[in-house]
């Protein structure tokens, strides 16, 4: 069985961003191809192409050099395309055979026949009667790899399937792979783990905002040069001035933080430390799901931690909530800032009275005091120069921009000690960011602090007096920024170590 | 084959005052269709609908009896809408209101043949703390372990009316009652004051208008009003804000269980006087509708529920006049609020025909 797959010239256009400009790769069975890159890199859009999830703007896929249309996930079933997604799409009550059968049209007892035999000859070990919720999170993607398999798969495409894997599990997934390869079954790999693509694949295809920009087989890669080309080695450009801030006064300090969340789409924290000097930048890089959207609420009190690792200018404030947290002269920017930060529904002077503590005066005696919030609210829109004076409009009506700036305005009035920002820029267009980045330096230069979570790494490089890198719920050593290369962190983005 | 593709899209905005005016609305395709349904039965439409909405109003006694019928029906609503407001989904009104009137209606009989101004204030506010207490059980269990306050607070009711049907026919039953399921009729004192001779509109009427009054001050001007504003908006947000959110659900359960305790005590301490096995016809769960219908705003809940009052006395009168089951009611109940939902529905989404495609399955 020989399958070749191309996708020719393949580009999808989003509104104020190219997805995929101009793609073209091939495949061939018996390979277990690559597909690198970091968030927002055209992965996932290239692969919801491949599974007919989204439609193309231009160009073509060829299976066996025939042209195929992928109008809807049924096409793709249809040419014997199957899809693993990295979240799974099973019913949790029904049993796994139960599951298996609600999309298959074959007999119950043929099924139950075939099934057996997939399982027998990938010695895959799952109960066919057993609920799904009881099952590991490695069992659950086997379910799912199952029932591609029942289709007799030509083309089987893996979206980052190790993100909720433990090591034990990875191991076995990729033998899998390795065995459902020789079988003849064109495998295509998505992620932006440096070490599985050394590992596991074949062929290595690297895209970077929207473009394929290099294709190689892995023999002849090392993980510094496929961090390189994940990056992009364009990174040096405008910096911070780098101030030296040994002898300043320590602000923050967390020191052997661990976290362990309940659900398998959280990432687990082990065991971080860092410090935060007065005036400075600490910059947290990494590819988004390993662990910032965690550290992001423990530093802002939506998850609470044990006591003892949380410092804040010598106070203890582990077990207090974002509100308490806030008489600290704490500030949150969190990264949703449509559906977190503030409240579409909401008024805009609303909105500003969710940052409320006792000097603020917006509630006195458990009553509102309207006019106080009004008042404020002014008060922001104009020194952060949000582009409307009305403070009774709904949020629902300003731009992104100015909804950020609403909202850095709301948290930064109040003359925090410290800003933890997450994302601040994400979608917002060239004028907002730079005001947003400018707004940044500004309160380094004032003295005051500022924790920057962000997966861009040119603003990381601009803002941030240090850096390190967040993998895998862990974080790497903290770096001075002007010694970051573009080399190191797409080492450590990628789960490699450097000296 | 060709098939017509549809997409339903959210609408942008939806301006306040066609918010408020789909209530009135769905009442007048309440009226169209219940007209359609009196057609079918084989009455003259108009007729019928007289019958039904006009007659029942139409003298002092009528009015007397909405207002004695719109009390526990706002009075319930009202407590629902906090919930309700936050993202709680308190269905179990009915027990909390039978709860309420089973501690209040101990608390009466324990002052059989006891006189005195504090008599009734003791009452009514032991059967506010009933309704609270039972109310708390879903609260508690949701925030502790997790449970779904639909089905706690829903089989909760059933608990509830178990319960008072073992007190009035066992040990709190009229011991000169020849063995009727009920107890004895509370002393004078244990009464709610009735406001005009004659008629059976009672004081509970300012307990009502006080309580809304209450909420309106709570909603709207208070810290505690914004919170529940919050998080019935965004949870993620309220969280992010640092509102105690456990807390908050418990509150909310607390003010409308004692709302419906409220409404429970003020039923057997007013028209009816006695505990017995049917103390409310379904109050509880009618008074979703109400809020609903009301928009959750306290002003919008008091015409709410005078309208759905009128339904349960126009079934009475259709009852008598057209031979029509009582139950019509109901169904004129159920039509308000399906009409409601269906026009709330086009009012937040839009319909839009992609055109003709040809179906491949």
């Amino acid at each position: 069985m020989n399958t070749k797959l191309k996708v020719s010239e393949i580009s999808k256009i989003y509104p104020g961003c190219i997805a995929n400009d101009k793609v073209s790769l091939e495949f061939g069975s018996g390979k277990i191809y690559a597909l690198l890159g970091e968030n927002g890199a055209g992965k996932s859009t290239l692969v919801k192409i491949l599974s007919g999830v989204v439609k193309p703007d231009k160009g073509e896929v060829f299976l066996n050099d025939e042209s195929i249309k992928l109008n809807s996930p049924l096409d793709a079933k249809k040419n014997n395309i199957g899809m693993v997604f990295q979240h799974f799409n099973l019913f949790e009550t029904l049993s796994v055979f139960e599951n298996l059968s609600i999309d298959s049209d074959k007999k119950d007892e043929d099924l139950r026949v075939l099934v057996n035999d997939i399982l027998k000859k990938y010695n895959f070990k799952i109960d066919l009667d057993v609920p799904v919720l009881n099952l590991s999170a490695g069992q659950k993607q086997k379910v799912e790899i199952i029932r591609c398999l029942i289709r007799n798969p030509k083309v089987l495409i893996m979206d980052e399937p190790t993100s909720v894997l433990t090591e034990q599990e990875t191991d076995d997934l990729f033998i899998s792979l390795k065995k459902f390869s020789k079988d003849g079954i064109l495998i295509i790999y998505i992620t932006h783990k440096l070490k599985e693509v050394l590992s596991l694949c074949d062929e290595v295809a690297v895209m970077r905002k929207g473009k394929v920009v290099s294709v190689s087989n892995t023999i002849d890669e090392k993980i510094e040069s496929l961090a390189n080309k994940m990056v992009g080695e364009n990174l040096n450009t405008i910096k911070k001035k780098i101030n030296n801030f040994k002898n300043s006064e320590e602000i923050l300090k967390i020191s052997n933080l661990n976290f362990k969340s309940d659900d398998p789409y959280e990432t687990n924290l082990n065991n971080l430390n860092l410090s935060l000097k007065k005036g400075e930048c600490l910059g947290i890089a990494g590819i988004s799901g390993n662990g910032q959207n965690e550290l992001f609420q423990i530093l802002s009190g939506e998850i609470i931690t044990e006591g003892t690792s949380i410092m804040f200018r010598n106070k203890e404030i582990g077990k207090l909530n974002p509100r308490e947290r806030r008489e600290y002269l704490m500030a949150f920017s969190p990264e949703d800032r449509i559906s977190q930060a503030a409240v579409p529904e909401l008024k805009i002077y609303e909105n500003v009275a969710l940052n409320n503590f006792k000097s603020s005066n917006f509630f006195e005696k458990g009553l509102v005091n309207e006019k106080k919030i009004k008042e404020h609210s002014k008060k922001i829109l104009s020194n952060f120069s949000v582009n409307t004076d009305n403070v009774e409009l709904k949020s629902q009506f300003l731009s992104g921009g100015n909804l950020q700036k609403l909202i850095i305005g709301r948290e930064l009035i109040t003359s925090p000690e410290l800003l933890v920002c997450f994302n601040p820029t994400w979608g917002l267009d060239v004028g907002a960011i730079n005001y947003i980045h400018e707004t940044l330096i500004q309160i380094n230069e004032q003295g005051k602090s500022s924790v920057l979570i962000s997966t861009d790494n040119d603003e990381l490089l601009k803002l941030s007096d240090r850096i390190c890198v967040i993998y895998k719920g862990k974080l790497s050593k903290i770096m001075n920024a002007d010694t970051v290369t573009a080399e190191k962190l797409g080492i450590l983005m990628g789960g490699g170590s450097i000296d | 084959m060709e098939v017509q593709l549809i997409k339903i899209e959210k609408r942008n905005d939806v301006s306040r005052s066609i918010y408020f005016l789909t209530p009135v609305l769905a009442i007048f395709l309440t009226l169209f269709g219940g007209g359609i349904i009196f057609y079918i039965l084989g009455f003259n439409p108009i007729e019928a609908l007289k019958f039904f909405f006009i007659t029942p109003i139409s003298d002092l006694y009528g009015l007397s009896e909405l207002l004695v019928k719109a009390t526990p029906l706002c009075l319930i609503a009202i407590g629902l809408s906090f919930c309700f407001k936050s993202n709680n989904w308190n269905i179990g009104a009915e027990g909390q209101l039978i709860f309420g009137g089973i501690v209040g209606g101990g608390v009466a009989l324990l002052f059989y043949n006891h006189d005195g101004f504090y008599v009734l204030p003791i009452i009514i506010l032991s059967g506010a703390i009933g309704g609270m207490l039972f109310a708390m059980i879903p609260a508690i269990l949701k925030t502790y372990f997790n449970t779904n306050e639909i089905l706690v607070s829903l089989m909760l009711v059933y608990v509830a009316k178990l319960l008072l049907d073992f007190l009035v026919v066992g040990p709190w039953s009229n011991p000169e009652g020849f063995n009727f399921p009920e107890t004895r009729q509370f002393s004078e004192s244990a009464r709610m004051p009735i406001l005009f001779e004659g008629l059976r509109i009672h004081a509970g009427i300012f307990i009502t208008l006080i309580t809304v009054f209450l909420s309106w001050l709570i909603l709207f001007k208070t810290y505690l009003g914004f919170q529940i504003k919050v998080s019935g908006l965004s949870l993620k947000t309220a969280k992010y804000a640092g509102y105690k959110g456990k807390t908050m659900i418990i509150i909310v359960f607390m003010i409308s269980g004692a709302c419906a305790g409220l409404a429970g005590v003020g039923e057997i301490t007013g028209p009816i006087g006695q505990l017995h096995r049917n103390i409310s016809p379904d109050y509880g769960f009618t008074a979703i509708i109400v809020a609903f219908l009301g928009r959750l705003n306290p002003v919008g809940i008091i015409f709410a529920s005078l309208i759905v009052a009128l339904t349960y006395l126009g079934a009475e009168t259709a009852q008598i006049f057209l031979q029509v089951p009582k139950y019509t009611g109901q169904v004129f109940q159920g039509m308000i609020l399906f009409f409601l939902l269906g026009s709330d529905y086009l009012l937040f989404f839009k319909i839009k025909f992609l055109g003709l495609k040809k179906n491949e399955l």
